[in-house]
């Protein structure tokens, strides 16, 4: 089932009453779209405020959200707008964007909102995850490493990494859960996961 | 296919043979896949339901999207933030889709409409509206006006043809100017 399928799951299941299901759609693409909004407003505070709004009121369109375009493409459309209606509602200029990184009808463009924004806040934690886990990727045997790096920096498919890799798709799979869950107990001290997840 | 499984099965023994890593808990592969589009239609139904209900799965789903996202340079934390979208959502009413219902009564619909217009198409068929009621027939044959009058009205029907009800009105009263000169 590919990514925007489940996406599709995920929102049927809301639909039916489970809002746990949107809560998975909020931790998969909080930090993708608050890198978006981070290139429209420079304090942290209201990014986040803003993508919050975004996500509530994606929660309450969901009835209207009929899957032509992938979730992420929708959500990114309704933050983009919030953040547009915010800007306005406080007089502000967006000194930053880019009219192309605004463009409301297109696929945000990556290359365009790749600067991270950080705050004394946050920047602590970010710099502990950065290191938490670029030190568990490097110390990882070499087959799990350059599993991991194919999926999650290429974006390759199992298939592609099979082929890569010259080995069969399911120890690409293999490999990729283990070197996950090793990165993950070098993670979870930081992250402050306790075993069992609450919300 | 035999071969194939083995080889997998040795590769896989190699690897953990290999890496001095803690025995990886067998229960979350499949979220691994999940999260990377990888797992069969009829797998990734089951593991999207049990991620939303179990909490074990959720928490190694947050670590999961984490690292992805810092592999990817998206370094930034916002610690809580599900939490505080969560707790928002709260005060919201439940998203409630319609669901299409399978309706008992919608077949018994069909049949009814369906009789009813077959015994209107029957009687339509069976009584033309000319015999109902010959005296409206007799009253929509055209008026036979004498030749002057006929040319004197031509251009003002010409001119208000658009206006004439056309469900109703017969050949001959659907008048262009054309036709009404060559039966002049």
């Amino acid at each position: 089932m590919s990514d925007r399928d489940i996406d599709l799951q995920l929102v049927e299941r809301v639909r039916q009453g489970d809002q746990r299901a949107f809560g998975i759609l909020v931790e998969k693409y909080q930090r993708k779209l608050m890198r978006l909004l981070s290139r429209m407003v420079r304090d942290q505070h209201e990014v986040e405020d803003i993508a919050q709004e975004a996500f509530i009121k994606a929660y309450r369109a969901l009835p209207q959200f009929r899957g032509d375009a992938a979730f992420y493409t929708w959500l990114y459309r309704i933050a983009v707008n919030t953040a547009k209606n915010y800007l306005s509602s406080r007089k502000r200029s967006m000194p930053t964007v880019s009219d192309q990184a605004m463009n409301d009808d297109d696929e945000p463009d990556e290359r365009l909102v790749a600067q991270d924004i950080s705050t004394p806040e946050t920047e602590l934690l970010s710099k502990q995850v950065a290191i938490a886990v670029n030190q568990a990727v490097d110390a990882l045997p070499q087959e799990l490493r350059q599993a991991i790096t194919l999926r999650e920096i290429e974006g390759m498919s199992y298939e592609e990494i099979a082929d890569t890799m010259a080995c069969p798709i399911g120890t690409v799979r293999s490999r990729i859960f283990r070197a996950r869950e090793a990165i993950a107990t070098k993670l979870r001290p930081i992250l402050g996961t306790p075993e069992d997840k609450r919300w | 296919m035999r071969s194939q499984e083995m080889t997998e099965q040795t590769m896989q023994t190699l690897d953990a043979i290999a890496t001095d890593l803690p025995p990886a808990d067998s229960r979350f592969e499949n979220l691994s896949a999940l999260i990377d589009g990888e797992l069969a239609d009829d797998m990734a139904g089951l593991g999207i339901r049990q991620l939303s209900q179990n909490e074990a799965q959720l928490a190694r789903h947050h670590e999961y999207i984490a690292i992805g996202d810092a592999m990817r340079g998206l370094n930034v934390q916002h610690p809580d933030f599900t939490q505080r979208v969560m707790a928002a959502l709260e005060k919201e009413p439940v998203v409630l889709a319609p669901v299409a219902k399978k309706s008992e009564r919608r077949p018994t619909l069909w049949l009814a409409a369906a009789t009813a217009a077959a015994i209107t198409w029957g009687i339509w068929q069976s009584n033309p509206r000319d015999e109902i009621n010959p005296q409206l027939a007799a009253a929509q044959q055209p008026a036979q006006l004498p030749a002057n009058q006929s040319l004197e009205a031509m251009p003002y029907l010409a001119a208000h043809q658009d206006f004439a009800q056309a469900v109703i009105s017969t050949q001959e009263m659907r008048f262009t100017k054309a036709s009404l000169e060559i039966r002049q």
